[in-house]
């Protein structure tokens, strides 16, 4: 039987992003069900533009060279292939409101819900991961 | 250095985790049950990685060769063989039939696993023929000699052990449950 993986992503910067979408690739890839709410500043992660150009954690930016390297996929790149692979992406209604972000700001393919629409899945959820 | 053959090979070299578990799993959809998967990567993570994926997927790992800086991992599709029942009437168990090759007995033991699994772990002196081989290369066994046929669970010898005896073989043992639950001494190819 698959297992659930239930993330959240309330931080957007480029580590950020990585951790959040190697796991969640990972898991789907060992045939497990993900998904994922983006809230706060996570919400940065699935935004059409700013995932393209997200920010090195301050002193850190000397990590882009081994990023480059180690060969590592760009964010937009594991993005579409975490959503080919069926992991479902849910986008916080709440701080989209805040910020005034409509759904179309967002890659294609995401859901808009509320905490209770993630909830619900995290309820029966065998790994519940916070980023 | 020997040759593992695989059905097809897939070149993750140069990847960064988790691209290589991500192209192992398309990979396989292109596979059959029971065909077996080559997976060249560099990322020094993947042979752990690759164990965790197959357990997790229920596909079978069945080991890494190191060349320089490339990682060979070899695995095989899940077939769901272990469900199908068994027929061939003349059957032995793992531990008499071990007894039997501590106590020197000249016996004949008939891998018939994929040459990947073979190459990684056999019983010492056994030969290999792959189920699927079988029928071609019948003619380099001995029809008079006992011969043991094992594989990973005891279905596929089960298959060969039918196939030998319906072609003259008489004295065709099955051995159960095989190299899966095998305790005694074993060899590997020289990789």
């Amino acid at each position: 039987m698959s297992k659930k993986v239930a993330i959240i992503a309330s931080n957007g910067g480029l580590f950020d992003g990585y951790k959040v979408f190697n796991i969640a690739s990972a898991a789907a890839a060992t045939d497990q069900e993900v998904a994922i709410f983006f809230t706060f500043e996570g919400l940065n992660l699935i935004h059409k533009q700013a995932n393209q150009q997200l920010a090195m954690p301050a002193g850190k930016e000397h990590f882009a060279e081994g990023f480059a390297k180690a060969n590592v996929p760009s964010i937009p790149e594991l993005l579409s292939m975490a959503q080919e692979m069926g992991v479902k992406f849910i986008g916080c209604q709440m701080t989209m409101d805040v910020m005034g972000l409509e759904k179309e700001a967002f890659v294609y393919g995401i859901e808009v819900g509320g905490a209770v629409t993630f909830l619900e899945f995290a309820k029966g959820a065998d790994v519940t991961l916070t980023f | 250095m020997e040759i593992i053959k695989s059905n097809i090979t897939l070149d993750a070299k140069g990847l960064a985790c988790p691209m290589p578990i991500v192209k192992t799993k398309k990979a396989m959809t292109q596979l059959e049950g029971g065909q077996v998967l080559e997976v060249q990567a560099t990322d020094k993570g993947s042979k752990a990685d690759i164990k965790a994926w197959a357990e997790s997927t229920g596909h079978q790992y069945l080991g890494t060769v190191e060349e320089g800086e490339v990682l060979k991992h070899y695995l095989r599709k899940a077939s769901g063989e272990e469900t199908i029942d068994k027929k061939h009437p003349h059957v032995i168990n793992n531990d008499d039939l071990q007894s039997k090759v501590a106590s020197n007995e000249h016996i004949v033991i008939l891998d018939v696993r994929e040459e990947a699994e073979y190459a990684f772990n056999h019983i010492p002196n056994s030969i290999s023929i792959p189920l699927g081989d079988l029928e071609k290369r019948m003619n380099e066994l001995n029809k008079e000699d006992q011969l043991f046929v094992v594989c990973r669970t005891g279905s596929r010898s089960d298959l060969a052990a039918q196939k030998l005896a319906a072609n003259g073989f008489t004295k065709v043992v099955n051995v159960l449950p095989g190299m899966s639950n095998w305790s005694g001494d074993t060899a590997s190819l020289n990789l």
